[in-house]
């Protein structure tokens, strides 16, 4: 029993913590609906690297990764992959994009979307697309809260208490202090997962088999299938490759990094964080340990859902103090708590601005936007709590799903940066029918070849704006007199 | 910034992409030799991870290196 308060109490102080730190920042953030969102456009290096890296550092790392090589082996290190190439399309997208927004005002995709090709409905369209993608990335670091809570204290914190819980805490600093909240907690938050991670990815090959060494020797004379491709689960390279592929070029189409690019005060410190990016998959290292270590220990008994071998690990194998188990779930519900904390406030945004600012909020004043925008935050974060309670699937597949998604906006922000010639009905045909072949594609055909289903869309995304440029009507309006940008 | 410049990082990109996925990462699909205790596919990634990132360092200075601006 006294264990089981000591980690509760470990984690309360934390949230609190975490509360009380983001709070604080609110003096700080201009009142401005710009300062709110973009965070006054004067983010430096520092802060902007942690923002970007609690992304990376979400619900879905510290449960996810572990899981998967846990699960498959060698294909998780698609997460290396992915994690690794994504600085290639900021580092040269990203410059382009901050320069537009500092020039144009721009706070969301769909503000540059519906600016470029002169179309409301574009915008829209960019704008459902990102929310429809961002809602089940949400539910990833919800049911991450749940699980932690739920498996740290027993069950004694179950899973809908735990995930609702930590999500009052996010919604409650979102709410009050905008994205300067989110900074200034991330700047902990971020040190201390990266701590947590290395110590328990270290000590646990330690504690069990002497060292990473050795663990991976006796792997390899006892189940060498999970060193090498296609792993245990006989993942072919081809859904491999894809999947790395769409992640790694749809990673920066996410609205809460895409609005970070606005963010940044200059070109150049885009491109220095794009620099250290790929440094940030070797924070995901130790927690690859964490999965293989899990195979042999849980040989006899396989796990019912691998999202927990992390957890199990720490709990029922090695036997760590409660005080590192308490400090373990700290640092993975902060994980989840600030990637939720910038997903939920981005999908507000982007509903807002771009979906109802065009339609039923037209006209409205700055402070009923302001309004609306706290409120969204609320309703996603509730809406995306529902699906997790629905929704017990693999973390890694609800993710790879979204991603499929949110890459069929490469086109038209493609076209709105540099092919001006590109037409607003092109893109919006190619985005519709990828979007929607994508959806038939994962939830009701199956992927040709086995390859991941958002390669397949982007494809046809792409044939269909080049046979649009080719076979459709000019725009009606002068759209293409005006250059993409100067 | 030259052509050749242009030239070079995209197909630093283009390397260290085909490096992590098919067809660049079927030479390095094997266990053995192991390198710091890791099998040689794991260590393969973690190699293209530190590549990546020095390419992009010495792509960054000399862009924006100095005082001279974007």
């Amino acid at each position: 029993m006294s264990d089981t308060a000591i980690v509760i109490g470990i984690t309360l102080v934390y949230l609190v913590m975490v509360l009380a730190v983001g709070l604080r920042a609110r003096g700080q953030a201009s009142s401005s609906l710009e300062g709110y969102v973009a965070g006054g456009r004067h983010v430096g290096v520092v802060i902007l690297f942690f923002i970007l890296g609690a992304e990376i550092f979400s619900a879905f790392a510290f449960l996810g990764t572990p899981g998967w090589s846990y699960q498959h082996g060698a294909p998780a290190f698609y997460i290396l992959a992915y994690l690794s190439l994504v600085p290639i399309t900021i580092w040269a997208l990203g410059p382009r994009v901050a320069k537009l927004g500092r020039e144009r005002g721009y706070l969301t995709q769909g503000d540059m979307i519906a600016d470029h090709y002169r179309s409301k409905p574009l915008g829209m369209l960019a704008g459902v697309i990102g929310v429809v993608a961002l809602v089940p990335y949400l539910t990833i670091q919800i049911a991450g809260a749940g699980l932690l809570f739920q498996a740290a204290t027993d069950g004694a914190v179950p899973f809908w208490l735990g995930g609702l819980l930590a999500f009052l805490v996010v919604a409650a600093y979102v709410f009050t202090s905008g994205l300067s909240g989110i900074g200034w907690t991330n700047l902990v938050q971020g040190v201390m997962m990266i701590v947590i991670a290395w110590f328990l990815g270290l000590a646990i090959p330690e504690r069990l088999y002497g060292g990473v060494g050795e663990m991976f020797s006796q792997l390899q004379q006892q189940a060498p299938e999970y060193l090498t491709m296609p792993g245990a689960t006989g993942m072919g390279w081809g859904y491999f490759s894809t999947a790395v592929l769409v992640s790694a070029f749809g990673g920066a189409m996410w609205p809460h990094l895409f609005m970070k690019f606005y963010s940044a005060d200059s070109g150049k410190t885009l491109r220095k964080v794009s620099v250290f990016y790929p440094l940030y998959a070797y924070l995901l290292v130790p927690l690859l340990f964490i999965g293989f270590a899990g195979i042999l220990a849980f040989a006899d008994a396989p796990l019912e859902r691998s999202d927990t071998v992390l957890l199990r690990m720490v709990m029922d194998v090695a036997n760590f103090s409660p005080w590192v188990i308490g400090l373990m779930l700290s640092g993975a519900l902060a994980a989840a708590m600030s990637t939720g904390a910038n997903l939920a406030h981005t999908a507000a945004v982007v509903l807002v601005r771009d979906v109802m600012g065009p339609t039923v909020m037209k006209g409205a004043s700055e402070k009923a936007t302001i309004g609306a925008t706290r409120w969204s935050v609320l309703g996603l974060s509730l809406a995306a709590y529902g699906l997790a309670l629905l929704n017990p699937g693999s973390l890694v597949m609800i993710l790879l799903t979204a991603y499929g998604l949110i890459v069929q906006l490469f086109p038209m922000v493609i076209g709105a940066l540099f092919m001006p010639t590109l037409r607003r009905a092109s893109v919006m045909a190619g985005a519709l029918v990828g979007s929607l072949g994508y959806l038939l594609m994962d939830f009701v055909w199956s992927s040709p070849f086995g390859w991941h289903a958002g390669v397949w869309a982007m494809l046809l995304n792409i044939v269909v704006v080049a046979a649009w440029q080719r076979f459709g009507r000019p725009d009606s309006d002068v759209s293409l007199t005006r250059p993409a940008s100067r | 910034m030259t052509k050749t410049y242009h030239l070079l990082t995209g197909l630093h990109f283009a390397l260290c992409t085909l490096a992590m996925i098919w067809p660049g990462a079927l030479i390095a699909n094997r266990i053995e030799p192991t390198v710091l205790g890791l099998p040689f596919l794991f260590f393969w990634y973690t190699l293209w991870m530190l590549l990546l990132f020095v390419g992009m360092w010495v792509a960054f200075v000399i862009r924006h290196g100095g005082n001279h601006h974007e």
